[in-house]
C-alpha cells in the first residue's frame, strides 16, 4: 500500500507534499516516512495520507479560474486615490503576482 | 445563396443586422437572466461549498452574457440599451430562465441548469464555424467553462435521484421539478420575434409583442451564423435529455419519442406555456426582477452603467 | 494535556496545532473567537447579496457575486479552522447562528437598504476588518492564521471594489454624493465601534491576549484604522461627523470620545437583541432549513471515509 507524504518544516508552516512511501498500515508508514522524508530535512511534522484516498481533479478536467475575462475579482482592476492600507497594498501585490502567473500558464 | 461576409458589421444588410441581432440577443439574454436567477442561491445554497460552486456558475454566465452583448457592441448598441434601459418586453430570453426559484428548492436549480446546459452545449457547437468572425472566436471560451457547469449538474441530479434510498425526497421534488420546467425547456427552441416595430416602419404602438418571426430563423441559418436549425437542435436536445432522465427514474412529460426509438421533435401548441419568451411574452416574475435589477440604476438617475473591464477583444 | 502557564509562556505566532494537546479554557476561546469571524463572513454575505442583482451594472455585479462567493469563502476556511479546535462542528455552529446563539460583528446587524450604503460595509467596513487580519496572521492557533494568510490574500480586492464604488458616489451626481454622505454619517459611528468598546470594558480580551490568539488591542486596531481611513474620507469629499468627538493627538494618532457613542445599542446588539438584525438572523435561519433536505440527502449516503479517527489537519 502506497502513503503519500506531507511534511511541515516548522511549527506554524504549511504540510506540502514530500514523497510516499510503501507500508502495510498507518502506524509503519508513520515510522517509514518519519525516517525516509524527516531525517534530512528539517522537520517538525508530517502527515501520511493513503494514495488511493486521494482525489486528483486537474487542468484537463477544468479550466481553472475559467477562460473568459475575470480581471473583475483582481484587486489590480480598480483605480483608486491616494495610498492605500498597508495590508491592501500587500493583498494586491500578492494578488498581482498570482495573477501573472496564472496569465503564464 | 451565398454566405455574407459579417466580418464587416458596417456593411451589413437590414436582414443581416436583424439576423445578427436576434440570435445574440436570445443568446444573451438567455445567460444573462440565468445568472440572475443563480444568484439568488449565493448565501443560500445547501451547504458552503455547494454555494461556491454556484457563484461560480453565475459568474460564468453573467460573463457569457457580457461577451454576447458586445457582439452587438459592433451594430452600435450599448449596456444602457440592452440591459438597463431595455423594456422588459424586448428581452427575448426562454421563460425557463426567468421562473423564480422556490424556496429551498435545490432540485429545481440543478435539474434547470442541466436542462439549460445541455442546450447551450449544443447550441454552441452550431456557432463553432459561424459567418460571423467575432462569434465563433467566443464560443472556444465559452465552451470551456459549460463543461464545468454540465458536469455539475448531473452530479447533483445523480445524487438527488438517489435519494430513493433515504426518504425518496430527492426523486419526488425532482419529479415535481421536471413537470412544471419541461415546457419552459422547450420554449428555448422557440421562434424569435423581431424587436417592437421591425417588420412595420408605421406600427408605432407596439403594444403587441410582434409575431415570431420565421423568417428571420431561416436567416439565421441562411447566412451561415448558425449551422443547424431550432428543430435540429431541439430534437438533439430531447435525443440527451430524455434518455439520461429516464435513467434517473424519472418520468418526461411529452418527450417528443416517436415509436422507432428516433426522436421527433414536434413542439405542439399544447406542450408549450402560455409566456414563450423569445415572442416577448413572459411570466409576471419577470417583470419583478426586472424592476429589482434596475432598481439602483433608476434610484440613483444613471444613464451609463459603470465599465470595470476592458472591452472584449 | 499541557498547563495554561505552558501556553502563555510558548504563546508566539501559530504555535499551536492541532497536534497539541491544549486546555480546555485555550480551546474554548479560540472556537469562541474564530467561530465569531466566520459567523460574521456569512451575516455579512447575507447582507450584502441583494445587492449582487441591485448592482447598477454587469460588471459591478460580477465584482459583487465574487465578493460574496469570497466571503462564503471566508466562512469557510474560518469554520474548518475553529472545528479544528474540537469544540464544535461547523453544522452546531451553523445551527447556531441560525438559532440566534451564534454572535457576529455589529455592524451586520443593521439593515442594507441602498447601494449609496453598500461602500459603508465594503469599504469602510471590509477596511476595518483588514486591518484586524492582518494582525492575526500572527495568531497562535496555527489553522487560523492559515486560513488568515488566504483570506488576506483575497480581501484586497473587496476593499479595492469597495473604495471603487465610494469613489463612483462621490464623483457622481450631487443628488448621489448627498446620499452617500448622509449614508456615511449614518455608519460612521457603527464603523468605529467595529472596533468593539476600550481595551479595559473588553471582557475577553486579556485572556485572548495572553494565549497569543489576539495580536493587538481594540484601541490600537481603531487608531490604525482611523489613521488610514479618515485621509481617504476626507480625499472623497466625505466629511467626517462631529460626534463620535475624535481627537487628533500630537503624535499623530487618533482618541475617540467613547461617551458620544452608544454602547446601550451595541451591547443590546452583541446579545443579538437589536430588533432590525433579527430579521436577518431569522431570515437566514429560514433560507437555512429550506435546504436541510440536501444535506440530509446527501449525507445519508455518503461513504464514512477512511475508518478511521479523523486526524488533525489544516
Amino acid at each position: 500500500m502506497i502513503w503519500e507524504v506531507f511534511r511541515q518544516a516548522k511549527t506554524g508552516e504549511y504540510h506540502t507534499h514530500c514523497g510516499n512511501v510503501h507500508a502495510p498500515d498507518r502506524e509503519m508508514a508513520k515510522q517509514f516516512a518519519a525516517i525516509q522524508h524527516g531525517r534530512r530535512k528539517p522537520t517538525n511534522s508530517l502527515w501520511v495520507v493513503p494514495r488511493h484516498e486521494i482525489g486528483e481533479i486537474d487542468a484537463e478536467d477544468v479550466s481553472f479560474g475559467g477562460t473568459t475575462d475575470k480581471s473583475y475579482r483582481w484587486a489590480t482592476a480598480y483605480n483608486t486615490t491616494g495610498s492605500d492600507a498597508r495590508e491592501v497594498v500587500e493583498s494586491e501585490d500578492e494578488q498581482a503576482t498570482a495573477e501573472k502567473q496564472q496569465g503564464d500558464d | 445563396m451565398a454566405t455574407p461576409d459579417f466580418s464587416d458589421p458596417e456593411e451589413l444588410s437590414a436582414r443581416e443586422r436583424q439576423a445578427l441581432e436576434c440570435l445574440i440577443k436570445r443568446l444573451a439574454d438567455d445567460e444573462f437572466v440565468l445568472a440572475e436567477r443563480y444568484t439568488e442561491w449565493q448565501v443560500r445554497a445547501p451547504t458552503l461549498e455547494s454555494d461556491l460552486a454556484l457563484a461560480n456558475n453565475a459568474q460564468d454566465e453573467l460573463g457569457h452574457a457580457r461577451l454576447w452583448y458586445d457582439v452587438l457592441g459592433d451594430l452600435g448598441y450599448t449596456e444602457r440599451e440592452l440591459v438597463y434601459e431595455r423594456e422588459p418586453a424586448e428581452f427575448r430570453h426562454s421563460t425557463l430562465v426567468e421562473l423564480p426559484f422556490e424556496e429551498g428548492d435545490w432540485a429545481d436549480a440543478v435539474l434547470r441548469s442541466y436542462l439549460y446546459d445541455v442546450a447551450e452545449e449544443l447550441r454552441l457547437e452550431a456557432l463553432e464555424d459561424s459567418s460571423s468572425p467575432t462569434i465563433a472566436n467566443r464560443v472556444a471560451k465559452i465552451q470551456q467553462e459549460e463543461g464545468y457547469h454540465r458536469e455539475h449538474a448531473q452530479n447533483w441530479l445523480e445524487r438527488l435521484a438517489e435519494g430513493e434510498s433515504g426518504s425518496g425526497e430527492g426523486h419526488e421534488r425532482l419529479q415535481a421539478v421536471l413537470d412544471r420546467l419541461f415546457p419552459h425547456a422547450l420554449t428555448i427552441f422557440e421562434s424569435c420575434a423581431p424587436p417592437r416595430g421591425a417588420n412595420d416602419a408605421n406600427d408605432a404602438s407596439g403594444d403587441e409583442p410582434r409575431a415570431a418571426g420565421s423568417d428571420v430563423e431561416a436567416d439565421i441559418v441562411d447566412f451561415g451564423l448558425r449551422t443547424a436549425t431550432l428543430e435540429e437542435l431541439g430534437e438533439e436536445w430531447l435525443a440527451i435529455v430524455v434518455p439520461y432522465l429516464e435513467s434517473l427514474g424519472l418520468d418526461v412529460p411529452e418527450s417528443g419519442q416517436t415509436g422507432d426509438g428516433e426522436f421527433e421533435f414536434e413542439v405542439t401548441q399544447e406542450m408549450l406555456p402560455p409566456e414563450r419568451g423569445r415572442d416577448g411574452t413572459h411570466t409576471d416574475a419577470w417583470v419583478d426582477l426586472y424592476d429589482d435589477f434596475t432598481h439602483t440604476y433608476r434610484e440613483l438617475g444613471r444613464s451609463e452603467p459603470t465599465k470595470i473591464m476592458d472591452t472584449p477583444e | 494535556m499541557m498547563d495554561l502557564n505552558t501556553v502563555k509562556e510558548r504563546a508566539g505566532p501559530r504555535e499551536f496545532s492541532p497536534a497539541d494537546d491544549l486546555p480546555r479554557e485555550y480551546r474554548e476561546a479560540a472556537t469562541r473567537m474564530i467561530e465569531f469571524h466566520a459567523n460574521s463572513e456569512i451575516m455579512g454575505a447575507y447582507l450584502e447579496r441583494p445587492f449582487i442583482r441591485q448592482s447598477p451594472s454587469i460588471d459591478r455585479k460580477l465584482a459583487f457575486s465574487a465578493k460574496v462567493q469570497d466571503e462564503i469563502g471566508h466562512g469557510q476556511l474560518l469554520y474548518r479552522a475553529a472545528e479544528s479546535l474540537g469544540v464544535k462542528t461547523r453544522e452546531e455552529m451553523l445551527d447556531d447562528l441560525a438559532n440566534g446563539d451564534g454572535k457576529f460583528l455589529n455592524c451586520f446587524h443593521y439593515p442594507l437598504k441602498s447601494w449609496v450604503e453598500v461602500p459603508m460595509i465594503s469599504f469602510f467596513v471590509d477596511g476595518a476588518a483588514m486591518r484586524r487580519q492582518a494582525t492575526l496572521r500572527r495568531t497562535s492557533w496555527e489553522p487560523y492564521a492559515h486560513a488568515m494568510d488566504k483570506v488576506c490574500f483575497e480581501e484586497g480586492f473587496h476593499v479595492k471594489h469597495g473604495e471603487d464604488i465610494l469613489k463612483e458616489l462621490m464623483t457622481g451626481s450631487r443628488k448621489e454624493q448627498q446620499m452617500t454622505q448622509d449614508a456615511f454619517e449614518e455608519w460612521w459611528p457603527r464603523i468605529i465601534q467595529f472596533f468593539g468598546p476600550t481595551d479595559d470594558k473588553s471582557t475577553h480580551h486579556d485572556f485572548a491576549a495572553a494565549v497569543g490568539l489576539k495580536q493587538q488591542s481594540n484601541d490600537d486596531l481603531r487608531n490604525a484604522f482611523l489613521d488610514q481611513y479618515i485621509p481617504k474620507a476626507r480625499k472623497y469629499g466625505l466629511e467626517i461627523p462631529d460626534e463620535p468627538r475624535i481627537r487628533e493627538r500630537d503624535d499623530g494618532t487618533y482618541a475617540v470620545e467613547e461617551d458620544d457613542l452608544d454602547w446601550d445599542e451595541f451591547f443590546t446588539i452583541a446579545k443579538n437583541e437589536y430588533e432590525p438584525g433579527l430579521g436577518q438572523i431569522n431570515g437566514r435561519k429560514q433560507a437555512q432549513e429550506a435546504v436541510d433536505w440536501v444535506r440530509e440527502t446527501i449525507e445519508a449516503d455518503a461513504p464514512t471515509a477512511g475508518g478511521h479517527e479523523p486526524q488533525a489537519a489544516d
